[in-house]
């Protein structure tokens, strides 16, 4: 009897928690201007008519290009960059390391609206308003934080004896973090890169409000100008949803147990 | 390696002996900082002195002649600003509903998933799945679902016997903090839903057959077993959804369009609708420091602990 309740219980929470990503689905693939018309759970007629013309009707594949362009670069610039900071956090005790982990921490954590109304100011002054690399730097304030700490957490999980016996073998410390902890930390790397890339997907507010020409939109930004101007077809917009999110989920579950333990380590989404 | 230090040692040129130091010795530590924190120096800590700077001004585009002095215009603004004010108790509501939503949902999900065998990946990535979707996404689905006379949320609804009304959720200001709410928990709530997992994952099985033994009812192993073992994970859980809940922007602009304001909305607002630069920069300092203070409540319980808990 016991069993049956948890079962009941576990299938009926599953199936709240699913709901949305499946109606998001079937709205997708409904007729355009169907949606409305719906009145079973179970869909009947489905189409990818949707699919299809966002990207005869939207600018939708530039727009992914650009994100693609942009994450790539801010995250790949904050991974190389952050690297060497999540290391000495790491590994060298030094005076005030307590001091840069919680300002690393800090600027993580500020909300993006806090930095987006200075930056905006900023990039109004230097003429970076307009562009993509305006949005890469505003992306960089918001993944290179993340990079660190995340590194720290990997290199933290490295036994320091590791390095130690290269050390003892010779190696200088730039050698011993190049040749032995690199090696051994390159998965979590991929996993932070991920993270960072994501992190940049998904911004809509940086993209958005420091361009103004749609062609230099991300995907983020793009979908997110759906839902004002088709505020009641529903059908373009989850379809744009979905080819939004696709990336980003299966990156998340092709490095799911990797993105979890560093999550936990980040302590971060 | 080692031959070479050695045979370099006698007649090293300043090259060498400056590369070994960067290498090798108390420089290594500057080699190390300096790009990253110069990087974080040039894309942080500059905004936010800008900020500051304008927080201290009156940069308002409308009325370009009033900035250049130096004010506490904006302070004193802040603090007799009733919709501020009001914007910051939205963002605790908001806060505390949404850490505790995804705490009971997440901890009703791990505990119905942990002795689970069969298809345990399946039920895993549905639970996690939400946390997939970017928020925007959510933002979306669930302003679909929620649309007032085409949402299948009402359609739902008006299936029931005695309701024929249909529920504005956003647009009715006594429903709409929950209904975002909601949204925000189904997005987030695997976060506490993995950081529990772990957690159960690692109580030894031993205490609940001794509890077993002693008669204890599940609710009493419940209480008595599992709730004091995963304390720590809860404490570091609420912290970490506090500062979550007070980051959120894109779903609750998204779905109400901003009518809705907590503290980073109105920032935004401030800004983008009002064109006032320097009060929405005022705001967006008192955002960084609460979570400021948040991030320093959070450091302090998990270097506490060390690395091993946080990891596990």
């Amino acid at each position: 009897m016991a069993r049956i309740l948890h079962m009941a219980a576990l299938v009926a929470l599953a199936i709240v928690v699913a709901f949305p990503v499946y109606w998001m689905i079937v709205m997708a693939m409904t007729p355009l201007g169907f949606s409305r018309q719906i009145t079973t759970i179970i869909p009947t007629n489905l189409t990818f008519d949707n699919f299809a013309s966002l990207v005869v009707e939207r600018p939708m594949l530039r727009w992914l290009w650009n994100s693609t362009l942009v994450a790539t670069l801010a995250s790949g610039i904050s991974l190389v960059i952050g690297l060497s900071c999540g290391y000495a956090l790491s590994r060298l005790n030094f005076r005030g390391s307590y001091i840069v982990l919680v300002l690393v921490l800090a600027s993580q954590m500020i909300p993006s609206t806090s930095i987006l109304v200075p930056l905006y100011a900023l990039f109004k002054d230097l003429g970076l308003l307009n562009t993509i690399q305006g949005v890469v730097i505003g992306h960089i304030s918001l993944v290179l934080p993340l990079a660190i700490w995340m590194s720290k957490g990997f290199f933290d999980s490295l036994p320091e004896e590791l390095e130690g016996a290269a050390r003892l073998d010779g190696c200088s410390r730039l050698g011993a973090l190049w040749f032995v902890a690199m090696p051994l930390v390159t998965p979590g790397l991929a996993a932070i890169f991920v993270y960072g890339f994501v992190t940049s997907w998904n911004d809509f507010l940086f993209p958005r409000h420091f361009v103004q020409s749609e062609n230099l939109w991300t995907a983020a930004a793009g979908l997110t100008s759906f839902r004002g101007e088709y505020f009641t077809l529903f059908e373009p917009q989850m379809a744009a949803s979905i080819i939004f999110a696709l990336p980003v989920v299966v990156l998340f579950f092709f490095l799911q147990r990797r993105m979890v333990s560093g999550s936990l380590t980040g302590g971060v989404k | 390696m080692a031959d070479l230090k050695i045979a370099g040692a006698p007649k090293r040129s300043l090259l060498a002996s400056v590369r070994e130091n960067l290498t090798d010795g108390p420089g290594f530590l500057w080699l190390m900082m300096t790009p990253p924190l110069l990087l974080l120096a040039l894309v942080v800590g500059l905004p936010v002195a800008k900020a500051v700077m304008l927080s201290f001004d009156r940069v308002v585009l409308t009325r370009p002649k009033l900035a250049g002095d130096f004010t506490f215009h904006n302070y004193i603004r802040l603090f007799t600003d009733i919709d501020a004010w009001l914007a910051v108790l939205r963002s605790c509501l908001y806060m505390s509903g949404t850490v505790f939503g995804s705490i009971v949902l997440g901890l009703a999900a791990a505990l119905l998933t942990r002795r689970i065998v069969r298809f345990r990946g399946l039920w895993r990535s549905i639970f996690i799945l939400p946390w997939t979707m970017p928020a925007i996404v959510a933002a979306m689905v669930w302003g679909v679902m929620y649309d007032s006379n085409f949402g299948i949320l009402n359609q739902l609804l008006r299936m029931l016997p005695f309701v024929d009304a249909n529920v504005e959720w956003l647009l009715n200001k006594s429903i709409v903090l929950p209904a975002l709410i909601v949204v925000q928990v189904w997005n987030e709530f695997p976060v506490a839903y993995i950081f529990f997992l772990a957690a159960l994952h690692a109580i030894p099985e031993e205490l609940y057959e001794a509890a077993s033994v002693d008669g204890a009812s599940p609710f009493q192993q419940f209480l008595f077993v599992t709730l004091p073992q995963i304390k720590y994970v809860l404490a570091v859980i609420v912290v970490l959804l506090l500062i979550f809940g007070f980051r959120a922007f894109p779903v609750i602009y998204l779905l109400t369009g901003g009518r809705t304001e907590t503290l980073t909305v109105a920032t935004f607002n401030a800004a983008f609708r009002a064109y006032d630069f320097s009060y929405a920069a005022t705001l967006g300092v008192l955002a960084m420091f609460v979570s400021l203070a948040l991030v320093l409540i959070y450091l302090h319980l998990t270097l506490r602990r060390g690395k091993a808990d946080a990891a596990s």
